[in-house]
């Protein structure tokens, strides 16, 4: 920069004529024209551009690097919140249908429910830790779950004693459960849960944007070009070196980082298409499944008026039937149609037969039918999501590492600007 | 160098940032239930008349008359009733045995048993709420409903009853030791009946500062009752009676009952055949002692005070 400053203020055609050796190299120029403010003009230009270039590009890299780290993030809440959704209607299952059996709960059936409101509550702390923005949400759910727990103990006590208000309890927890006419039911705010995880994991695997990391390469290289234009239209080189070489950094950052972006792009699209969405629609069916099978339930405990819950597992079977695998829909289907044998026989007039067919743990019943769906949809989600988070981990390290290289070649690429420019200064001094 | 700067606290800024908190979904107010109905009727007589019985008292199930409501019940094979499952001692499900049994149930069992010769295997229970009563009656979805229902002239106008077997009343269910003794005494206290009953309407007119309190049924007001949503329960006393034996700190205000309530059995209003076969049934169950039985073993140790069959009124 010395030399910069060191060099006349103010340059005319007739002191360059003056100067023998050097013309050829200098252009004929206004006579206000001032070449080495000139120079320093285009070498902030060129210095910006590249410094920009490495800055911008280095930062969407970043962003991508993040995103891929969030939709993992994401994919893994969402999983963890589909979880407890399924768990939720899992255990209402488990409770409605053992109060079904009549006489004391079977103690496996029991246990399974311990199990599942544990889940339930553990997740409910692990998804807390997880996700800030989820947390409000969760200590609602948290209460709502304990809520629904506390008035099964209810039903359970009464119902040892014989008391018809046991089943009022249960259809009280049972329907709380599901309840959109108040505020903090534990579905609904699960459904929300899940709005939320799967919106931001979607943002998140769609956040790679390779047009957008082309553009500060293009304007970088435009104006690099544009920068040499001038030098070569003053000092008769068509090329300067450092700006070309400045160039090609530029260049080759911006073809590799846009390679690179539009490769991560297409594989987030594969996983959002592929293991995301197993794992997201498997997730759904295996939370309308165990509604479904609590909805049988209810149906045989209301006997002969249980044509709304009819009606909800009618719908829950149409969610099932559009989100279950490929691996799963025929286990779905073996229940599905063990359900509608229970159906004939409740419509029939047999309605013990119906229950038995319903409650029984043999392989025949609906219930064995329905565990095995669930136990294989669970392993379907737990690979799946697993899948989902380890793709989008693994290889991201290398956007980082692309990201501080094209910071430090951005960086480097500045520094050849200035030399190039150099070499001009020093022709001209 | 003050851009770069900017744009690099920018991508900072943006890749840092948290998402907005999940928002817990507000509640959906499902539409208000209509108000119970209250009909004007211009039949001035007794409404607990009903069709005499079957002249020869109750055919036997092989002597049933041909194309009656009967017989076609029994080609069918099943006595369809609507009943409740939740009114203890009267209609519930015994959670032991999963069996729905009380006082109005045996009124099911010995109408079955009076067209198919027994019961057992012949009934279809459907648990039907006391809105469903008068439709599935109409519809012909259901042959029978016995669910503590009280004859009246509005009802008259839509269905058809049997014989008056059972009197009822309207009382209060109170907490042991609230000091309540009466109607009057609900000012200001919560007072729980199902949501499309007319019972807070009368406990209203006695209390007018009583604050109303709905539930799905009897049970779900013990259920608020126990949670301390509420401070009584307004219903028959038969119905209380059932709430009171699972439910050691409750207890029925005694003395004069608010209303008088005559159960029947409900009928589709143009099975006058089926009705008059139903009201021999009564008939013998006066006479073979099988209401006493009935009585003693369900009503009698919550009511504790003995009862007899009433007096059938017929002449319609």
């Amino acid at each position: 920069m010395s030399q910069t400053q060191a060099a006349p203020a103010a340059v005319t055609a007739a002191p360059a004529a003056t100067q023998p050796g050097v013309p050829a190299t200098v252009k004929r120029t206004p006579q206000t024209e001032d070449t080495p403010r000139l120079l320093n003009r285009w070498q902030l230009v060129a210095v910006l551009a590249c410094l920009l270039f490495a800055a911008l590009t280095a930062g969407l890299q970043v962003l991508s690097w993040h995103a891929n780290r969030a939709a993992a993030d994401n994919t893994e809440q969402l999983v963890r919140v589909q979880n407890i959704q399924s768990t939720l209607f899992r255990a209402d299952a488990l409770a409605t249908t053992a109060f079904l059996t009549g006489g004391l709960e079977p103690a496996e059936q029991r246990a399974a429910y311990d199990d599942a409101i544990e889940t339930i509550t553990r997740q409910i702390t692990d998804a807390a830790e997880a996700q800030p923005a989820d947390r409000e949400a969760l200590a609602d759910l948290s209460a709502a779950v304990t809520d629904y727990n506390a008035t099964i103990a209810q039903a359970r006590a009464n119902n040892r004693q014989g008391f018809p208000v046991g089943a009022e309890y249960l259809r009280t927890a049972s329907t709380g459960l599901r309840d959109t006419s108040v505020e903090g039911s534990a579905i609904p705010i699960a459904q929300a849960l899940v709005a939320a995880n799967a919106e931001r994991a979607e943002d998140e695997l769609g956040a790679q944007h390779p047009f957008l990391i082309l553009l500060p390469g293009l304007v970088a290289l435009a104006l690099l070009w544009w920068v040499n234009r001038q030098l070569a239209r003053r000092f008769r080189r068509r090329i300067n070196l450092g700006i070309a070489a400045a160039a090609v950094a530029v260049a080759a950052l911006t073809l590799v980082g846009t390679v690179v972006a539009v490769v991560q792009a297409g594989n987030n699209s594969d996983l959002r298409d592929g293991d995301y969405s197993t794992s997201f629609h498997e997730s759904t069916a295996r939370t309308a499944a165990n509604d479904a099978k609590a909805n049988e339930s209810l149906r045989l405990i209301s006997r002969g008026s249980g044509q709304v819950y009819e009606d909800r597992w009618d719908t829950a079977a149409g969610v099932v039937e559009d989100n279950a695998s490929r691996q799963t829909r025929p286990l779905w289907d073996d229940y599905a149609t063990v359900h509608q044998q229970v159906v004939k026989l409740d419509d029939g007039g047999q309605y013990d037969a119906a229950v038995q067919l319903a409650t029984t743990t043999g392989d025949e019943g609906s219930t064995a039918r329905l565990d095995a769906f669930d136990a294989r949809s669970q392993e379907i989600i737990s690979t799946s999501g697993a899948a989902t988070a380890d793709a989008l981990r693994s290889g991201n390290t290398g956007i980082l590492v692309l990201a501080i290289v094209t910071l430090l070649l951005g960086i480097s690429a500045a520094g050849l600007a200035v030399w190039g420019i150099g070499l001009r200064r020093r022709e001209y001094a | 160098m003050r851009k770069l700067a900017l744009a690099l606290a920018t991508v900072a800024l943006l890749a840092g940032c948290g998402y907005s908190d999940t928002k817990v979904p507000g509640a959906v107010k499902p539409e208000a239930a209509p108000p119970a109905s209250s009909t004007p009727c211009t039949d001035t007589g007794n409404p607990t008349r009903s069709y005499a019985p079957l002249a020869g008292g109750v055919p036997s199930p092989d002597d049933l008359p041909a194309r009656s409501t009967m017989a076609k019940i029994q080609q069918r094979g099943h006595l369809v009733a609507g009943v409740s499952a939740d009114s203890y001692l009267l209609g519930s499900r015994n959670p032991f045995t999963g069996v729905i049994e009380g006082f109005d149930i045996d009124m099911v069992n010995q109408v079955a048993a009076a067209i198919f010769g027994t019961a057992k295997g012949h009934v279809q229970l459907r648990v039907i709420s006391a809105a469903d009563r008068i439709p599935l009656l109409q519809s012909g979805d259901i042959d029978i409903v016995a669910r503590n229902m009280t004859i009246n002239c509005a009802r008259w106008d839509q269905i058809a009853f049997s014989a008056e077997y059972f009197h009822s009343g309207q009382k209060i269910l109170v907490q042991k030791g609230s000091g309540i003794t009466e109607a009057a005494g609900l000012s200001d206290k919560r007072v729980c009946a199902p949501a499309g009953t007319t019972s807070l309407d009368n406990i209203q007119k006695l209390a007018p500062d009583a604050i109303a309190v709905t539930a799905g049924n009897h049970t779900g007001c013990l259920l608020k009752f126990q949670n301390g949503e509420t401070d009584a329960i307004t219903g028959d006393d038969t119905v209380l009676a059932g709430l009171v034996a699972q439910d050691p700190y409750a207890e029925v205000v005694t003395g004069q009952a608010l209303t008088d309530e005559p159960y029947g059995i409900g009928v589709n209003q143009d099975q006058v055949d089926f009705v008059r076969f139903i009201n021999a049934v009564l008939e013998r169950m006066r006479s073979d002692g099988s209401w006493q039985a009935s009585y003693a073993r369900w009503l009698k140790p919550s009511l504790q005070t003995d009862a007899t069959q009433p007096t059938p009124v017929y002449g319609r």
